[in-house]
C-alpha cells in the first residue's frame, strides 16, 4: 500500500516540468459511447494524428481536437494515433478518458500525478452542517454530468463499491477531472477511495489534484488505517498545494468497525465525521435490516463520534421510492444524535434536510441566544438562565442559518 | 431589412407573399369577418359514402395546385396523410400544398412525393425527418409556414389559408359524416383540430376505418359540413400517439427541474384552491404533475381546471378530485381517451376554444400557470422550440405560444446542457415565443426571473429558492463544454415562424456553413 506514497515522493506532482517524451507502448481505450461519455482509443504511431467523431457534427469537432492536442502536448506525447468518439461528453470527461487511455497504454499513472489548474473553491469548517452525503458513482459520466447541481451538504464521489474492478483507474481520472473542473458551490466534496491496500493509495495520489475537501475511508476497522491515510494526506496535500487540511470521514460498516468506533473517531485530527454503512454490517452480523437490529450499532457510533467531538452521519436509506420510510428513518436518526444521513438519489436530499431542520423550539431558543448576545456585548451573557459561551452562540447562529435567518448580509 | 419587435430581420415578402412583422404579443387588432365554406344543400337519404378513398379524391374535384388538410391526432401513428398523398400521385394530381396540423417521423416517405413534385408546399408543424429534409433548402416552392395550434385555427377561420379538400381521419363515423376520435377500434382522442377545417374547406372528406349506423356520437365533426365519407382499412395506429410520453422520468436532473418548477409556482402563491394550470406530456412536465399532486394533497388545494394534452397522470388527478375539469385538446395515451368517453368533467375542446387570437375567449387566458419546454432560451427570455442550435428545423410550435401568452406565470423548464449543447444562448437560433410572455426559466442550476416580474423574484427569494440570472447559468454551463462553432445562415428562407396573430416572429434560414 505504500506504493502510492513512495512514488509520490520520487516522481511527485512537483516534477511536472521535467517532461520528456511520453512513449505509448500499446493500444488502449477508455470510456464508452454511453450518453455524456466519450470513448478514447490511443495507439503508438509516427507523428500525432487526432480524429474526432461527435454526436453534434461540425460544431464541436474542432474544439475537441484542440483540447485533445493541447493535453497530448502537455503530457509530452509526440507519436500517437488518437481517436475520440463522443456522445455528449464535457471537455473534462474527454480529457479524463484520454488520460486513462494514455496511462493504460504506458502502464503507469505516475506521469499523471501532477497538479491541475486550481479550482476556485473555499475550505470548509470542521463542524459545518453535514445533513446529507450524496453518493455518486465515480465511473459514470452520465450521473456525474449534473452532479454539480443537486446541492447536498456533502457530495461523495465513489471510487469503491460503485465502480467495477476493471474501471477503477478510469474512474479515478474522471473523478479527478470533475473535481478540478466543476463548480459545486457550497457543497463539501468528498471522494470515497478504495481500501488503502486495494487501490486506495493510488486513488489518493490522483484525485487530490482536484482539491476535494476530504476523503472517505471505507470499511474502517482499525485506527491505524486512519493514521496511515492521514500520513498519506499530509504528504500529498503539500505536493498538490491543497490550501486546506483534507478531512477524513471513516465509514464504519462492520462489527469490528463498530467496536473500534471510538478509537477510529479519535485517530486523527482530520477525522470530522463518522459515517455508518448498514448494508455490510447487517450482512456480517447476520441480522435482518430493521431499526431495532441496528439500534445498538447506531448508538455506539453516535456516542463514539460525540465523545471525540465530531459528527455522526447515518447510513443510506436504500429504497428511493419510499419517501415516507426515508422521512421516518431520518427523523429517528436525528433523535438518536446523528447530524446527517447518506442519500443515494438527489430527490432524497430535500427530505433529509427537512428532517434535520431545526424545529420551532430550537429556532426560538437560537433567536433568543443571538439577541441576548447582541445586547450583552462583550460581558458574560445569559439566556433563560444559562450562560452563553462561544460554542453555544455558534450553535444558535448555525440553527438560524439553516432556517434562512443567517446574520450574513445578503 | 426591417426588424420586428424581437429584433429579427423579416423580409417584406417571401415567394410573393407579404409578411407582416411581429409587433408585440397583443398588438394586432383583427379586422374583417370570419371565413366559411361554400353554401351547399343535400336531399333526404342521399348517399355520401364513396366507393374508395381514390374515388372520394376524384369526386372532390381535387386538382393540381390545390390545398389538402389533415389533423395530427394519431401523431406518429397516422396512416391517412400517406394514403391520400399516394392516391393523389396515382391519380396524377400534383403541385399540392400540404396543410396538416403536424407531421411526425412516420411521414418520412413524403420525401419521395416532395421530390416527385406531388407536394410543392407545406404549411404545418414538421417534427423530425421532414423538417430536417426541408431545412436543406430548395425542396419546396415556397418556404413552409409554421403556426401554433391557435395560429392555425385563426389562419383557417379568417381565410388566410383556403383549404380545397379537408381529409379528416375519424376512428368512428356514420354514413353522413358525423365523426369522432374517441370510439372505434383505433381511437385517438378528440379530433377537434379539424373542426375549423370542416367549417371552412371547400370540400370535406371524412375517412374512417369504423363506419357505424347513423348517428355516430359525439359528432365532433358534424354531418352538415361533410361532403363525402370514405372507408379505409386503417386510418391510424393508436400506439403511435404515446411516443415518448409513457412514464415519468427517472432522470435526477429532470426531476430536480420539475421539483423546482413546482416549488416556484407554490412560492408565487399559485398552489391554491380554484387554481388552473397546463402541463404537457414531456418528461419534465409529467414529473411536475407528480410533484404538484403531492403539494396539492399536502395543502388541500384543488384545481378548478387543467388544460391537456392529457395523459394518464392528469386523468389520475381528475379521478382523485385534485382537478375539477380537464379541458382537452389532445390525448396522449389510451387512459386519456377512455376518460374522454366516460367522464363528463373531461371535456374535449377545439383550438378555437383554447388558443385562437381572433376570439373573445381563450381558455389559456384563464390559466394561473403553465409548464412549457424548449430547445433553447436566450438572455431576453425568448424561447425556441422549432430549431436546434445547428439550425435544423425539427419541431412544431404546438400550443407553446398560445399557452405562454395566456398563463399568469409561464414557466419554461429545460436543462442548461443537453450533452455538449448549451440551452441558454445569447440569442436563440429561432424565436418561437417572445420573452415578453415568459416569466420564469427553471433549470437544474436555479430559477431565472424575467425582470418584468420583480414581484415573483421577491416571492421566490422569500421561499429560499435559488434565484439566478440566465447569464450566470449560461456561463456555468459553457465552462464545461468550451467554444463551439456556430452555423452560418444564408439568405434562403426554409421556414417562416408565425406568431399566433399571423405576424412573423422569425424566419429560419438555410445553413450554409460553420464559423
Amino acid at each position: 500500500m505504500g506504493a502510492g506514497q513512495s512514488t509520490d515522493r520520487r516522481h511527485g506532482p512537483d516534477a511536472q516540468a521535467n517532461r520528456g517524451e511520453m512513449r505509448l507502448k500499446r493500444e488502449a481505450t477508455a470510456g464508452s459511447v454511453d450518453r455524456s461519455d466519450a470513448l478514447v482509443r490511443v495507439q503508438p504511431g509516427t507523428g500525432l494524428a487526432v480524429s474526432v467523431r461527435t454526436r453534434t457534427g461540425p460544431m464541436d469537432e474542432e474544439h475537441i481536437a484542440t483540447v485533445v492536442r493541447d493535453a497530448l502536448s502537455g503530457y509530452g506525447v509526440e507519436n500517437a494515433h488518437v481517436e475520440v468518439e463522443e456522445a455528449g461528453a464535457y471537455d473534462h470527461v474527454i480529457l479524463a478518458r484520454l488520460e486513462a487511455a494514455l496511462s493504460r497504454s504506458v502502464g503507469s499513472e505516475e506521469p499523471f500525478r501532477s497538479p491541475l489548474p486550481r479550482p476556485d473553491r473555499q475550505p470548509t469548517l470542521r463542524d459545518r452542517p453535514r445533513r446529507t452525503r450524496l453518493y455518486v458513482p465515480g465511473a459514470n459520466a452520465r450521473l456525474l454530468a449534473f452532479a454539480d447541481s443537486f446541492g447536498p451538504d456533502c457530495l461523495l464521489l465513489d471510487l469503491e463499491d460503485a465502480v467495477a474492478p476493471s474501471e477503477k483507474d478510469s474512474a479515478r481520472f474522471l473523478v479527478r477531472r470533475a473535481l478540478a473542473t466543476m463548480d459545486f458551490g457550497a457543497t463539501e466534496l468528498w471522494v470515497r477511495i478504495n481500501p488503502l491496500d486495494a487501490g486506495g493509495a493510488d486513488d489518493v495520489a490522483l484525485v487530490v489534484a482536484g482539491h476535494p475537501h476530504g476523503i472517505c475511508l471505507p470499511k474502517a476497522e482499525d485506527p491505524a488505517e486512519v493514521r496511515a491515510l492521514a500520513d498519506l494526506l499530509s504528504s500529498v496535500e503539500a505536493a498538490y498545494s491543497v490550501p486546506w487540511p483534507l478531512w477524513i470521514m471513516p465509514i464504519i460498516e462492520s462489527p469490528r468497525g463498530v467496536l473500534a468506533a471510538a478509537d477510529i473517531a479519535g485517530a486523527s485530527e482530520r477525522v470530522v465525521c463518522l459515517a455508518f454503512g448498514a448494508e455490510d454490517y447487517t450482512r456480517e452480523v447476520g441480522a435482518q435490516r430493521s431499526w431495532e437490529a441496528l439500534l445498538w450499532a447506531r448508538s455506539q457510533l453516535v456516542a463514539s463520534a460525540k465523545a471525540a467531538g465530531i459528527q455522526a452521519s447515518d447510513t443510506v436509506f436504500p429504497n428511493v421510492e419510499d419517501e415516507e420510510g426515508l422521512r421516518e428513518e431520518a427523523r429517528r436518526a436525528r433523535e438518536l444524535g446523528f447530524d446527517g444521513k447518506g442519500v443515494i438519489h438527489p430527490l432524497q436530499i430535500a427530505i433529509v434536510h427537512d428532517a434535520f431542520a431545526p424545529n420551532a423550539a430550537e429556532v426560538a431558543w437560537a433567536r433568543g441566544v443571538v439577541e441576548a448576545a447582541a445586547q450583552g456585548g462583550r460581558g458574560v451573557v445569559a439566556h433563560e438562565g444559562r450562560m452563553i459561551d462561544r460554542p453555544v452562540l455558534e450553535r444558535a447562529k448555525r440553527i438560524l442559518e439553516q432556517v434562512g435567518e443567517g446574520t450574513d448580509a445578503d | 431589412m426591417p426588424t420586428n419587435a424581437v429584433g429579427r430581420e423579416i423580409p417584406a415578402t417571401v415567394a410573393g407573399r407579404a409578411l407582416r412583422p411581429y409587433q408585440g404579443a397583443f398588438a394586432t387588432v383583427p379586422a374583417g369577418r370570419r371565413a366559411g365554406g361554400p353554401l351547399k344543400t343535400i336531399r333526404p337519404r342521399e348517399d355520401k359514402v364513396a366507393p374508395s378513398l381514390e374515388d372520394a379524391i376524384r369526386r372532390s374535384g381535387l386538382r393540381d395546385g390545390m390545398t389538402i388538410s389533415f389533423h395530427h391526432c394519431f401523431r406518429d401513428g397516422d396512416r391517412l396523410v400517406l394514403q391520400v398523398v399516394e392516391a393523389c400521385a396515382r391519380l396524377g394530381i400534383g403541385d399540392l400544398r400540404l396543410f396538416p396540423t403536424a407531421l411526425f417521423p412516420c411521414h418520412e416517405p413524403l420525401v419521395r412525393h416532395i421530390e416527385a413534385g406531388v407536394l410543392t408546399r407545406i404549411e404545418g408543424s414538421m417534427n423530425g425527418p421532414i423538417g430536417a429534409f426541408v431545412s436543406q433548402g430548395g425542396k419546396l416552392r415556397e418556404p413552409p409556414i409554421l403556426r401554433s395550434h391557435g395560429g392555425r385555427w385563426r389562419a383557417v377561420a379568417c381565410g388566410e389559408v383556403e383549404i380545397d379538400v379537408a381529409f379528416i381521419a375519424a376512428s368512428e363515423a356514420d354514413p353522413w359524416g358525423n365523426a369522432n376520435g374517441i370510439h372505434g377500434p383505433h381511437a385517438c382522442g378528440p379530433i377537434s383540430f379539424s373542426v375549423v377545417d370542416s367549417w371552412c374547406a371547400n370540400h370535406v372528406v371524412v375517412v374512417t376505418d369504423h363506419l357505424v349506423p347513423y348517428p355516430a356520437v359525439p359528432p365532433t365533426i358534424e354531418q352538415g359540413y361533410v361532403d363525402q365519407v370514405a372507408v379505409v382499412d386503417q386510418v391510424g395506429d393508436p400506439a403511435g400517439i404515446v411516443t415518448g410520453t409513457l412514464r415519468i422520468t427517472r432522470s435526477p436532473t429532470q426531476l430536480k427541474i420539475a421539483e423546482l418548477a413546482v416549488r416556484a409556482v407554490e412560492a408565487a402563491g399559485l398552489v391554491r384552491d380554484g387554481m388552473s394550470f397546463q402541463a404537457g406530456a414531456g418528461g419534465i412536465s409529467l414529473a411536475a404533475l407528480e410533484f404538484l399532486s403531492q403539494r396539492m394533497r399536502a395543502t388541500g388545494a384543488r384545481a378548478a381546471f387543467a388544460i391537456g394534452g392529457t395523459t394518464r397522470y392528469l386523468v389520475g388527478m381528475l379521478n382523485e378530485g385534485l382537478v375539477g375539469t380537464i379541458l382537452d385538446g389532445q390525448a396522449f395515451d389510451e387512459e386519456a381517451i377512455a376518460s374522454l368517453r366516460a367522464n363528463p368533467r373531461h371535456q374535449p375542446i377545439t383550438p378555437g376554444f383554447y388558443a385562437d387570437y381572433n376570439s373573445l375567449g381563450c381558455a389559456t387566458y384563464m390559466l394561473d400557470f403553465a409548464f412549457l419546454g424548449g430547445t433553447e432560451v436566450d438572455l431576453e427570455f425568448n424561447v425556441n422550440v422549432n430549431t436546434h442550435s445547428d439550425g435544423q428545423l425539427l419541431h412544431g410550435i404546438g400550443g407553446h405560444q398560445d399557452v405562454a401568452s395566456g398563463a399568469g406565470v409561464t414557466v419554461i423548464t429545460l436543462p442548461t446542457l443537453r450533452g455538449r449543447v448549451p440551452m441558454i444562448r445569447d440569442r436563440v437560433t429561432t424565436v418561437t415565443t417572445p420573452g415578453e410572455v415568459v416569466d420564469l426559466v427553471v433549470t437544474e442550476r436555479g430559477i431565472a426571473v424575467n425582470p418584468r416580474r420583480s414581484d415573483l423574484a421577491a416571492d421566490l427569494r422569500r421561499a429560499g429558492l435559488p434565484v439566478r440570472t440566465l447569464a450566470e447559468m449560461k456561463e456555468a454551463a459553457e465552462r464545461l463544454v468550451g467554444e463551439r462553432r456556430k452555423p452560418v445562415f444564408g439568405d434562403e428562407i426554409v421556414g417562416i415562424i408565425q406568431w399566433r396573430d399571423g405576424t412573423v416572429i422569425d424566419v429560419v434560414r438555410k445553413v450554409e456553413g460553420w464559423r
